[in-house]
């Protein structure tokens, strides 16, 4: 088994916890993508897979082993760092063979899998170049080359896309994923990007200030997010969250008093309800069979759609997406907005917690 | 352009004027070396010999044991450097790699040691060095000399600058620290350890006091102290003889400066330490 189970996990750095009560579970051969904004502890928790940080509390298991006080070493984990870290004075051969020959694998060996992880990373021919005379893109797949050749079941990888421009990034996605699936071991991703998180993920587990709020497949955190946070991280334009107040299961918004869903009705707690919708699920009609009525102040027009920000009243502004052939509005219309309450979502105004979270992890 | 240009003439005459100054008296060394006693006391000073004489190089050569000075100076002066050197290398990669508690402490310590005059050392350490017996030994020289706190400096800087992510891949590689340091690191760093090596070589070559508390018999003697030998306080110093020393003891440090000091700038240019 080469799992890695988390078992309330702790890191503390100069008495401050950034990494706090982690518990989770990355099943064996899957593809998980940390992600949060900087500072949310992802890459400490990286590190402490890699056994480049300590764990100053708690239990982390890779399979059956306990490995708190294994040395990064004997972890027998592949990582690609963000700057690639290539050995700048070894050509490309040494750089992709530097663990193998560590491992006093027989030579033969050694040549045997660093030419399978040339081919597949189209690197033949730069065998003998020096470090310094790679493009990023290159120096990018000479440091996926030297993890793959260990045929390690973890791989870790740190930002490896960062640095690269955005045409490459879309190829060294698809690239990634081909990778993964073809050598089979548990991949654990590092990013701030949700792009990449999106793409990359088989399930991503969303961090902020060292606590995991959520975990679960891509369409799951994107559609149902289990908190404000994770709501207003994931999506551009960002999810519109109108905080709301009930009254005998109605809301207003604007002019408009609306009639929540029964199933919501139920879970209320407080009267202080965040209704959570996202832009593309907001539809234009006319005016006068509109739920809701807004004025456009701003459109953003990126060729196939539009966002549009829309403004209800001082409280409630929020995005609406379309596609930029079926409607022409300009600054200052009047809309009319409608949209499905069972495209929305709904949170706890006090807490942040969604009232309607599946907890599927 | 033309500003440019007249800034370029200013900064180049300021150069050549210092240059002059300080080449002074090494021309004055060389031109004096190579006079009779007579020429040397002559007024006016004449900078250039008349009758250029090598007279004085074959004195010494032939009254002074020379060659045993030498091979003593180089002994000391070479164990020096690579104790420094290994020393340098190795506190340099534990402060730079190696997270521990009072870390920062003790670097801020070390680098105190900067501060401390010579004058203050010297008592403890002659008494060291006499308590284990080294007295008059190449070795009570060498011993007090193996560490040297600008060496680690210089070394944890210049390690500094290289991604930390290089050395914590070859840890995941399942390299050792040791193995990381000498195949990663050190050839990394090499043009650094060539310039702080050269001038921790000078620095001993040119050793005085220290070796003149330690080193009593003459057998034992550095270059630098067998140059007074020719100068005496009541007079009759015979300058032309001291001065052939003199140009022989600084040929060897003088020719491995030209050979590194494309190395030496670099290192004092990237650390931030302006000579």
């Amino acid at each position: 088994m080469h799992n890695i189970v988390f078992n309330k996990v702790s890191k503390t750095y100069h008495e401050k916890e950034i990494i706090k009560q982690l518990s989770f579970e990355i099943k064996e051969g899957e593809r998980v993508v940390l992600l949060g904004p900087s500072g949310s502890g992802k890459s400490t928790t990286l590190r402490m897979i890699a056994g480049l940080e300590d764990i100053s509390d708690g239990e982390l298991y890779m399979g059956e082993t306990l490995i708190n006080d294994v040395p990064a070493g004997d972890r027998n984990i592949a990582m690609v760092f963000q700057n690639y870290a290539l050995f700048p004075h070894f050509n490309v051969w040494d750089n992709i063979v530097f663990g193998l020959k560590l491992q006093n694998l027989p030579e033969s060996e050694i040549k045997e899998r660093a030419k399978a992880a040339i081919e597949m990373l189209n690197l033949k021919g730069y065998e003998n170049r020096l470090i310094q005379s790679l493009s990023g893109g290159q120096k990018q797949r000479v440091a996926l080359c030297r993890a793959i050749v260990k045929q390690s079941p973890y791989f870790l990888l740190d930002e490896p896309l960062a640095n690269l421009d955005a045409q490459l990034r879309q190829h060294a996605r698809q690239e990634l994923i081909k990778i993964h699936e073809s050598c089979n071991s548990t991949m654990i991703y590092v990013t701030h990007d949700q792009v990449e998180a999106m793409t990359i993920g088989q399930r991503i587990a969303i961090l902020h200030e060292g606590v995991l709020q959520q975990f679960d497949r891509p369409e799951i955190v994107y559609d149902n997010p289990a908190n404000l946070f994770v709501a207003s991280f994931i999506g551009t334009p960002a999810m519109n969250l109108w905080p709301l107040i009930t009254n005998n299961g109605q809301v207003t918004i604007g002019s408009s008093t609306l009639e929540l869903p029964p199933y919501v009705k139920e879970k209320l707690t407080t009267p202080a309800l965040t209704v959570g919708i996202r832009p593309e699920k907001l539809r234009l009609v006319p005016v006068e069979r509109a739920m809701l009525h807004g004025e456009c102040q701003y459109i953003e027009n990126i060729g196939n759609i539009q966002n549009c920000l829309f403004q209800v009243n001082d409280m409630i502004k929020g995005f609406i997406q379309f596609s930029g052939l079926e409607n022409k509005i300009n600054i200052g219309d009047s809309l009319g907005i409608n949209f499905n309450w069972n495209d929305a979502c709904f949170f706890d105004s006090e807490t942040g917690i969604n009232l309607n979270s599946k907890q599927s992890h | 352009m033309k500003i440019n240009l007249k800034k370029e003439l200013i900064g180049h005459i300021i150069l050549i004027v210092s240059l002059l100054i300080c080449l002074w008296p090494i021309v004055f060394l060389v031109s004096a070396s190579l006079k009779d006693l007579n020429q040397i006391f002559q007024y006016p000073l004449n900078p250039l010999p008349e009758n250029p004489t090598l007279s004085n190089y074959f004195t010494v050569l032939d009254r002074f044991p020379i060659f045993q000075f030498t091979g003593n100076t180089f002994f000391i002066a070479i164990t020096v450097t690579i104790f420094k050197i290994i020393t340098s290398l190795l506190a340099g990669f534990g402060f730079v790699y190696y997270r521990f508690k009072g870390r920062e402490l003790l670097f801020n310590s070390m680098v105190l040691t900067f501060f401390i005059p010579m004058s203050v050392l010297i008592m403890p350490n002659y008494l060291l060095i006499s308590s284990l017996g080294l007295l008059d030994t190449p070795y009570g020289v060498i011993l007090v000399e193996i560490v040297d706190g600008m060496g680690i400096y210089l070394m944890r800087q210049t390690m500094r600058s290289i991604p930390k992510s290089i050395y914590e891949c070859a840890i995941l590689e399942g390299a050792s620290p040791l193995y990381i340091l000498w195949h990663i690191i050190l050839p990394l760093v090499r043009p650094s350890v060539i310039s702080i090596s050269i001038m921790f070589f000078i620095n001993a070559w040119n050793e005085y006091f220290w070796p003149l508390l330690i080193l009593k018999s003459k057998t034992e003697y550095t270059l630098a102290l067998a140059l007074p030998m020719f100068i005496s306080a009541e007079g009759g110093s015979e300058w032309g003889l001291a001065m052939a020393l003199a140009v022989l003891t600084s040929i060897l440090p003088f020719i491995l400066f030209i050979i590194c000091q494309k190395y030496i700038l670099n290192t004092f240019i990237q650390s931030g330490v302006k000579g």
